[in-house]
């Protein structure tokens, strides 16, 4: 047997990676690139784009099939991602993350001010329009419903609702979701100012009122019954939110609630991000309607703002000039960082204006706005 | 679906969160009246009670009210005799004024 250095050399060549991979795949490496560069130097919600950007950077690599199925009765396993996957397919993260959401989300500024939700349910309102849109573009009904959830500004609720509807749009629709998530203080500020006046956005609002243990109990309690009452197929979603709230009022489990708020969601943001990141395959996502999805979630997320705005703005006339019509930006969920942008821009028309906690009444209020929103829609177009 | 069908949906889905909402709002609401009215009850019940002790406190007030001279007697003496006289009398210390106690050799 005659072995060749060259034969050697072009076998070890041709078993690579590197004779597989297309222009488009090194495209894909390209973006990951990108993506990681705006997580790790910008800060764009890094602890979702970074490991969506290395899931993509993963699954678009010859040869490592990470992401390839297991077929039954072949003998051969499927790729470490695909099995993972699952959680996301079977809806299982999305909702594990909103128990963590829950167990750190404080619903006082809600109970203390009810009429926020008012404002949560107007910052919907991009969803619908952007859903109307879609359909306008041809995408399916339930492509449109997934693209329309963008403007939900909440990244686990778009993922559930897409992995659902339409799974070969998740990774644009993920993406788009964080990043927008992450460029709200550059998105909203402009549509603040101009749909309101300079006298609006200088009101001072009162100070809350305390809210009681027993009402922070009675919450999450009274909201599971009613929501799932009304919208059974929001159960997942506004079930694991209130659970984890629960966990964190009743004070008496609190290694639970440490659990789910910590270390349960970190466990489950790794392994959402790498596999969402991994469903951008070359062949999937570069396409004319990634483009298109991008463009219609930066409309989906105008128009909510704009709803909520509007909606802010209804209210400070009906309340006689009490309530700051810019909490009503924060109704797109996105918390916190929508209510932060609430917060400085009402700094900016009057130094002694402290917004923050009115915001996130409308905040939390967009949270539980998008997962009916959602729920609505899987009830419409879920199979 | 025609656009038209879509939009329909649109207004109906925004409808759906608006009434789910409202409906919470409406609950919330409910739900803090409820326990603001538990509350006060509660807050109220012990007011009572120190309004109550404060008019007994009052009534000690009123008792000890004026000047008791004593003459040759401690004031355990006079306290005991006070006690003895409310009782035989069957007047309420409340409405028995001393002036003065004066030992009897």
């Amino acid at each position: 047997m005659q072995y060749s250095f060259i034969d050697t050399l072009v076998k070890i060549w041709e078993m690579s990676g590197f004779s597989y991979i297309s222009w488009q795949q090194l495209l894909m490496i390209g973006i990951s690139g990108v993506l990681i560069y705006l997580a790790i130097v910008k800060g764009f919600e890094p602890l979702l784009l970074l490991p969506i950007a290395f899931g993509m950077l993963l699954t678009n690599l010859p040869l490592a099939d990470l992401m390839v199925e297991e077929v039954p009765g072949s003998g051969q396993p499927g790729g470490l991602l695909s099995y993972l996957y699952l959680g996301v397919k079977k809806g299982i993260y999305p909702s594990l993350i909103f128990m963590g959401i829950g167990a750190m989300t404080d619903f006082g500024p809600l109970i203390a001010r009810p009429t926020s939700l008012f404002l949560g349910a107007a910052a919907q309102f991009g969803i619908y329009v952007a859903f109307t849109i879609a359909r306008a573009l041809n995408f399916t009904p339930q492509e449109a419903a997934s693209i329309g959830i963008i403007g939900g500004a909440d990244g686990p609720t778009a993922i559930y609702l897409t992995a659902k509807l339409a799974d070969h749009l998740l990774p644009a629709i993920a993406i788009a979701a964080y990043s927008y998530m992450a460029l709200i203080p550059m998105i909203q500020p402009p549509l603040m100012r101009l749909l309101t006046t300079k006298k609006e956005r200088e009101t001072k609002m009162e100070q809350l009122r305390e809210v009681s243990k027993l009402e922070k109990i009675l919450f999450p309690i009274v909201v599971t019954i009613l929501c799932v009452l009304l919208l059974p197929s929001v159960a997942p979603l506004i079930g694991m939110l209130m659970l984890g709230n629960l966990f964190r009022e009743s004070g008496v489990v609190e290694r639970l609630s440490d659990t789910a708020q910590n270390a349960l969601i970190n466990i489950v943001t790794i392994f959402l991000g790498v596999t969402v990141g991994a469903t951008a395959k070359a062949e999937t996502f570069l396409r004319l309607e990634t483009l298109m999805i991008i463009g219609l979630g930066l409309l989906a997320f105008s128009f909510s703002t704009v709803g909520g705005l509007l909606f802010g703005k209804l209210m400070y006339w009906l309340s006689g000039g009490k309530v700051n019509p810019l909490i009503g930006s924060a109704g797109v969920s996105a918390v916190p960082m929508a209510a932060r942008v609430s917060q400085v821009e009402g700094q900016k028309a009057n130094p002694s204006n402290f917004l923050l906690m009115h915001a996130m009444g409308p905040n939390v209020a967009g949270v539980i706005g998008s997962a009916v929103a959602a729920g609505f829609l899987l009830a419409v177009f879920g199979q | 679906m025609t656009i038209s069908e879509s939009l329909l949906i649109s207004v109906f889905g925004l409808a759906i969160v608006f009434v789910v909402l409202i409906a919470l709002c409406l609950f919330i609401m409910l739900q803090s009246r409820i326990i603001g009215a538990f509350r006060l009850k509660k807050k109220e019940a012990p007011q009572k009670k120190t309004e109550q002790s404060a008019s007994v406190e009052k009534k000690d007030a009123a008792i000890s009210a004026g000047q008791l001279k004593l003459f040759d007697v401690d004031e355990k003496t006079a306290a005991i005799i006070m006690a003895i006289v409310s009782h035989v009398s069957k007047t309420p210390l409340s409405e028995l004024q001393f002036k003065s106690i004066k030992a009897l050799d």
